[in-house]
């Protein structure tokens, strides 16, 4: 940690890991939920949809805190000057976190906008609404005011201002559903296609820069021509989300076409990874870092990528939409290409806030593969899952519920599963909060790394 | 690779730019054609009540519509086609009793008799979004399929096909054809004699005062007889 102001990133960072924990939790309740008869007592007081309302709020929030804590920690390196102002940075954050525990208590009773993933009540939406100024205003004036521009912190904040202002559209009331959908996709689908990649590319671009030593030209080029990638198949292949939602058909050509063509960008990120690697002017210093940019790389690759491709296609998503393959896609994709990125910042950034240059990655390891696999075995349950779902119920036209009483038992697999994420979780979140510095009987390795700046 | 940090610049510039202005000038299209796709002049201050109905009680994190949403409970875009006004209305307001021998349940939320109404209201506009025929459970070409099903195993019947049309499957079952909501149909002939049946199916409580079939004000006495025909026959 060069910086005073950096310190702000880890509290971010702390509060987001404890609301990975409390997600997994309720992740865990909701499976319980599609395999087990629940009495109609506790269904009554809660529900399946609250605990959901809260398991995907509490995935958006600790994967924005995330973002947050990235950026504080990330732009003073790169304006190579003081965060503008600590306090507002401390301000926005008790903010945020009153706001996401507001609104986690009001679904417990039923306050809720009643939108998936946008729950939030209209008047938390302010609240947010001014929290993200707050935070533009913060970074913003950080970054004008030292002059010192890179490609880097460009794409961050112009990430960060397209999220923002996207949120927005997910405000309004619409009396049309069909319109409703439209929009509401603006705001999901442009987050994880659109911001998100923007935001998540500048974070990896700057890690990998830093621990391999590749040139900044070079890091800051292909971030370009990436972005470039992703934003031109991603604000068109929205359109993915149109076939079925009441939209002119045309749009069945357009999502179909753009999104084939969505996993070339991440297919780019990985080769280009694989490049800097081999390339890298450093030597290894802390491994659990490169362990999650390439584990990160890959697994975005195979759960935005490959997942999504193999239903975005109109003549198979016609079977698909809206089944449990579309659970598999999405928790293959948030932990590949999100949740991986942020804990991959975490374990890049949280050692150097603490003063450690190196640590024993053994526990982290363990996390790193428990995580990794566990989700691996449940994205497959769900994708099992859901192919029983699309053939049972939507090819031989069998019941919702009869269709279920199939899959049950490819739920209760996925709770298993769940268990052992929750482990690997668990062990990573307590890695985290009690880094133990590397034992020193080890012949040191790092002696020819530079400091990382 | 002899690319220039010029060159990439301009594959994000035109790229990204290339894509907004498709998107956008799509999207203008769709508003416009959306009027007639929606029926939005049949948009009604019931069907926005009833979409806030949907909205309030959080119905969207169990149920997809659309395609969209949580995938703990069937899809709601084809209810009113699927159950109808009737079967919308119970299910609603009495789950803990429609839904008392699933093994999965639906949350007793009190709502009032106004707010089930315009819920109502609401899935039957939703009902004729055109949505280029989607879900395919719903599609009315899979009716075919599953009343072929009961021809292949009852023969050709005007009250087999009554029993699908009337929406008696939303809550029975006979052999592998329809749901458990209610009891399965194979035997019921055994039970009742014809009338008697015919007049469950139109007055339930009057032939058994414990019943928990909701009456069928939309069915007619003749069609009734010839479900009651079709479900004799089944014995």
């Amino acid at each position: 940690m060069e910086y005073q102001s950096q310190r702000v990133a880890y509290f971010y960072f702390a509060l987001a890991l404890l609301l990975f924990t409390l997600q997994v939790l309720l992740g865990l309740w909701l499976a319980v939920n599609y395999f087990a008869t629940l009495p109609q007592s506790l269904v009554d007081v809660f529900p399946f949809s609250t605990a959901r309302a809260m398991h995907t709020n509490l995935l958006v929030l600790w994967l924005l805190l995330g973002f947050m804590g990235a950026t504080y920690y990330i732009v003073p390196a790169e304006t190579k000057s003081e965060i503008y102002s600590t306090k507002i940075a401390y301000i926005q954050l008790v903010a945020l976190a009153l706001t996401g525990v507001t609104a986690l208590i009001g679904f417990l009773f039923g306050w809720t906008q009643g939108r998936p993933l946008l729950e939030i009540p209209m008047p938390l939406d302010f609240v947010i609404v001014i929290g993200a100024l707050m935070f533009l205003y913060n970074i913003g004036m950080t970054m004008i005011k030292a002059k010192n521009w890179t490609v880097i912190q460009g794409t961050l904040l112009g990430g960060l201002v397209f999220l923002a202002v996207m949120y927005l559209f997910g405000i309004p009331f619409y009396p049309n559903l069909t319109i409703d959908w439209y929009y509401w996709w603006w705001v999901i689908h442009l987050w994880v296609e659109g911001a998100w990649e923007l935001v998540a590319g500048a974070i990896f671009a700057f890690i990998l820069m830093k621990i391999t030593g590749v040139d900044r030209a070079v890091v800051e080029k292909w971030l370009y021509v990436e972005m470039g990638l992703f934003l031109f198949t991603g604000i068109a292949g929205t359109g993915h989300h149109y076939y079925w939602l009441g939209a002119p058909r045309y749009w069945l050509w357009i999502g179909g076409i753009f999104s084939a063509l969505e996993p070339l960008p991440i297919l780019l990120m990985v080769i280009d990874t694989m490049k800097h690697v081999r390339h890298r002017k450093l030597q290894v210093a802390n491994s659990l870092v490169w362990t999650y940019a390439i584990g990160g790389a890959f697994y975005h690759l195979l759960g935005a990528g490959l997942f999504g491709f193999a239903h975005t296609l109109p003549q198979i998503n016609y079977y698909t939409h809206g089944s449990q393959v579309t659970v598999s896609h999405g928790h293959l994709a948030f932990f590949g290409a999100y949740a991986m990125l942020n804990l991959m910042v975490f374990y890049y950034a949280m050692p150097k806030l603490k003063g450690l240059e190196n640590y024993a990655d053994g526990r982290g390891k363990f996390g790193f593969w428990t995580m990794g696999s566990a989700m691996f075995c449940m994205g497959l349950s769900f994708g099992v899952a859901g192919v029983l779902q699309a053939y049972l119920e939507r090819v031989l036209g069998m019941g919702y519920m009869a269709a279920q009483e199939q899959m049950r038992l490819w739920f209760m697999v996925a709770f298993v599963c769940g268990l052992a994420f929750l482990i690997g979780v668990l062990v990573t979140v307590y890695d985290l909060f009690f880094l133990k510095p590397k034992e020193e009987s080890k012949p040191v390795r790092s002696a020819v790394a530079q400091p990382a700046r | 690779m002899s690319l220039t940090k010029r060159t990439a610049w301009w594959i994000f510039l035109v790229g990204t730019l290339g894509s907004l202005i498709l998107f956008l000038a799509l999207t203008i299209d769709t508003h416009r054609q959306v009027r007639v796709l929606t029926n939005a002049d049949r948009l009604t201050d019931e069907v926005v009540a009833g979409k806030r109905v949907w909205e309030k009680y959080n119905c969207n994190d169990c149920h997809t519509i659309l395609g969209f949403g949580g995938y703990y409970a069937p899809d709601m875009t084809k209810s009113y086609k699927r159950l109808g006004d009737v079967g919308i209305r119970e299910r609603v307001a009495k789950p803990e009793v429609v839904f008392s021998r699933s093994w999965r349940k639906m949350p007793q939320q009190h709502l009032s008799k106004k707010e089930i109404e315009d819920l109502v209201v609401f899935m039957k506009w939703v009902n004729d979004i055109d949505t280029h025929d989607w879900p395919p459970q719903d599609s009315a070409k899979m009716p075919e399929s599953s009343i072929r099903k009961l021809i292949a195993m009852v023969g050709i019947s005007p009250g087999a096909a009554l029993f699908k049309e009337r929406g008696c499957l939303a809550c029975h079952r006979i052999g592998e054809v329809g749901t458990d909501v209610g009891p399965a149909m194979d035997k019921v002939g055994a039970k009742y004699n014809k009338e008697t049946l015919a007049e469950y199916i139109i007055h339930p409580k009057k032939v058994n005062p414990q019943s928990k079939m909701p009456e069928q004000p939309d069915v007619k006495p003749l069609e009734a007889e010839r479900i009651a025909e079709f479900l004799m026959g089944l014995k």
